[in-house]
């Protein structure tokens, strides 16, 4: 037998192997050098150790504010739109039939499209002189708007785009917690008459907590990862309005080559993403979170 | 059962909810289209054109002769194909190892696993690349930076995949390892020769999340990429934007033509894509 369980062990540390060499030094290791890197002056030559610089810089750091501000915003409004009109949609989508397919097919197109594409979709219709928006809008008699160009709106813009491209990502997984909802209970509430909005606060509601929690979770640490829209649509712009944490880490990691600042945001940005894991995690280990089927 | 009139006003506010975010979601892809078959007069026009007066079909070609596109393609395919065949293999054999074989330290390692999941790539950017300029770095003053290794490579250490797989064969019953045993089969020729003709439904969703993830992929080209070598889809597509005059057709066009691969796995793999994301989206 224990000769047995040894061959166990070199089969599974054979089959291990090649995976766990690219995840422990392209994942693992860069994670701890990172940490490294932060407390250094790195720019991609030499290190050398400042200790905690970086971060008492960062806190003075009107730019690096900024983006975190940003990124709280674009989280603090992404999240609840995508938690709450993903479920209604989801809700709806119960009774479609054999809809539920092409519906679901259309909704998650913009979930499938890459990002740089929809950002491209979305400068074309944003477009201040040429876009369909303002033409539109100046065609039924109002007036155009700058867009992505005025401080006051880009970032909103942003974050519409954002609850645009997920939404359907969302619905899909509430989807899959309502479908498996048993029959029986709404079944049963019919016959006790209960109307359908009456079974959606009663059965569907309360059955689906867990799975909102977990979009919740998801679309908040993704809300905190923002890049690419930023990067490609305004560069941070109108005067740094809608910059967030990863576009100063890239700002300053390979515009600047400041590489040991933009490691001590990439912490930050660390620490905020495994608190809300750690929460994730918690509730799961009390039967919380569990999404049902699938 | 009579419906109450309560619930035909709930019907007609889900349909009417419903009905306008299908608009919304449709719209922007049907102006795509329309601005992609239009005319630079349409596009500078006052008023809104939704549908052109006579359809330029033209733009496709002039757009993907803008740039050498050809090479542009084949390096995302090519980038597309291998991430995903290495993943493939890669992945299921851990997974499968983490699942049916147990053995001393198996679950501290997963949980490692699990940690990596969440550690986002943003975070290990820096690090990763400057550890891929050191690699091989003697025939080449930037390493791996630039060379299409280093393209690939960080996209095959992702531990999704691992996990992916992992809930996949744990579902399998003992018997099935206890029959291979008996049998005389090691957890190697058992893995090959009962689990992996098995893998078809995992590895499917695997590989159209890793398809979809890897052509769509914009920051890592970015920054691991120089010039027109190794340049991918998603990256020509923003170089349209570095040009003073935006062609908008010209740029539809393209947008289109680089999302046509990812609609077509979409439409035909629609199953597949759909029970990935909802794997990934159960906790261990």
């Amino acid at each position: 037998m224990r000769h047995l369980k040894k061959r166990d062990t070199a089969a599974a540390l054979l089959l291990l192997f090649p995976f766990l060499t690219f995840f422990a030094l392209f994942v693992l290791y860069p994670t701890a050098v990172n940490l490294y890197y932060s407390f250094t002056d790195y720019n991609l030559n030499t290190a050398s150790w400042t200790g905690l610089k970086n971060f008492a810089r960062l806190f003075k750091d009107t730019t690096f504010l900024k983006a975190v501000r940003n990124t709280f915003v674009y989280a603090f409004i992404s999240v609840p739109f995508l938690t709450l009109l993903g479920f209604f949609m989801a809700a709806a989508l119960r009774k479609a039939g054999k809809w539920v397919k092409w519906l679901r097919l259309l909704f998650l197109y913009p979930y499938a499209t890459s990002m740089t594409a929809v950002s491209m979709i979305w400068l074309m219709l944003l477009d201040p002189n040429h876009g369909f928006i303002n033409k539109a809008l100046e065609y039924l008699g109002f007036e155009g708007e700058n867009w992505l160009f005025d401080t006051r709106l880009a970032l909103y813009c942003l974050i519409l785009i954002n609850i645009w491209k997920n939404l359907g990502y969302c619905m899909l997984i509430y989807l899959a917690g309502i479908n498996s909802i048993p029959a029986e209970l709404y079944e049963a509430a019919t016959v006790d008459g209960a109307g359908e909005a009456r079974k959606l606060v009663s059965i569907t509601l309360p059955l689906i907590r867990p799975v909102a929690f977990f979009v919740f979770i998801t679309t908040m640490v993704d809300s905190f990862k923002t890049f690419e829209q930023v990067q490609i649509m305004t560069r941070g712009d109108p005067m740094n309005e809608t910059t967030t944490i990863v576009h100063q880490i890239y700002v300053y990691g390979f515009g600047e080559f400041r590489m040991g600042y933009a490691a001590a945001m990439a912490v930050v940005l660390l620490l905020i993403v495994m608190a809300l894991t750690a929460i994730n995690y918690r509730l799961n280990m009390k039967g919380e979170t569990e999404v049902y089927g699938r | 059962m009579k419906a109450t009139s309560s619930d035909h006003v709930y019907k007609a506010a889900t349909l009417l909810i419903v009905g306008v975010l299908a608009l919304i979601t449709l719209f922007p892809l049907l102006l795509t289209v329309s601005v992609s078959l239009q005319t630079m007069n349409e596009v500078y026009a006052h008023e809104p054109v939704i549908i052109p007066a006579k359809p330029a079909f033209s733009n496709y070609a002039t757009a993907l002769t803008t740039g050498s596109w050809l090479r542009y393609f084949k390096n995302s395919a090519l980038v597309t194909l291998v991430t995903v065949l290495i993943s493939l293999i890669i992945n299921s054999m851990a997974g499968y190892a983490f699942a049916r074989i147990s053995f001393k330290g198996r679950n501290v390692l997963f949980a490692l696993i699990l940690l990596g999941m969440m550690v986002p790539t943003q975070v290990t950017l820096i690090p990763v690349f400057s550890l891929l300029r050191h690699i091989n770095a003697v025939s080449s003053k930037t390493g791996l930076i630039n060379t299409f290794p280093g393209l690939v490579i960080p996209y095959i250490a992702g531990s999704f995949g691992v996990f992916l797989c992992r809930q996949f064969y744990v579902s399998f019953p003992q018997e099935l390892d206890d029959a291979a045993m008996m049998d005389g089969c090691g957890r190697i020729r058992a893995y090959i020769n009962i689990y992996l003709p098995l893998s078809g439904p995992v590895l499917a969703s695997l590989g159209v999340l890793k398809f979809t993830g890897t052509w769509n992929e914009y920051t890592w080209p970015l920054v691991a990429t120089n010039g027109e070598k190794l340049k991918t889809v998603q990256l020509a597509l923003t170089s349209f934007r570095d040009e003073g005059e935006i062609y908008w057709n010209l740029l539809m066009a393209a947008t289109l033509t680089v999302s046509l691969p990812i609609y077509a796995v979409f439409m035909f793999a629609q199953k597949h894509f759909v029970s990935g994301l909802l794997a990934g989206s159960v906790k261990a």
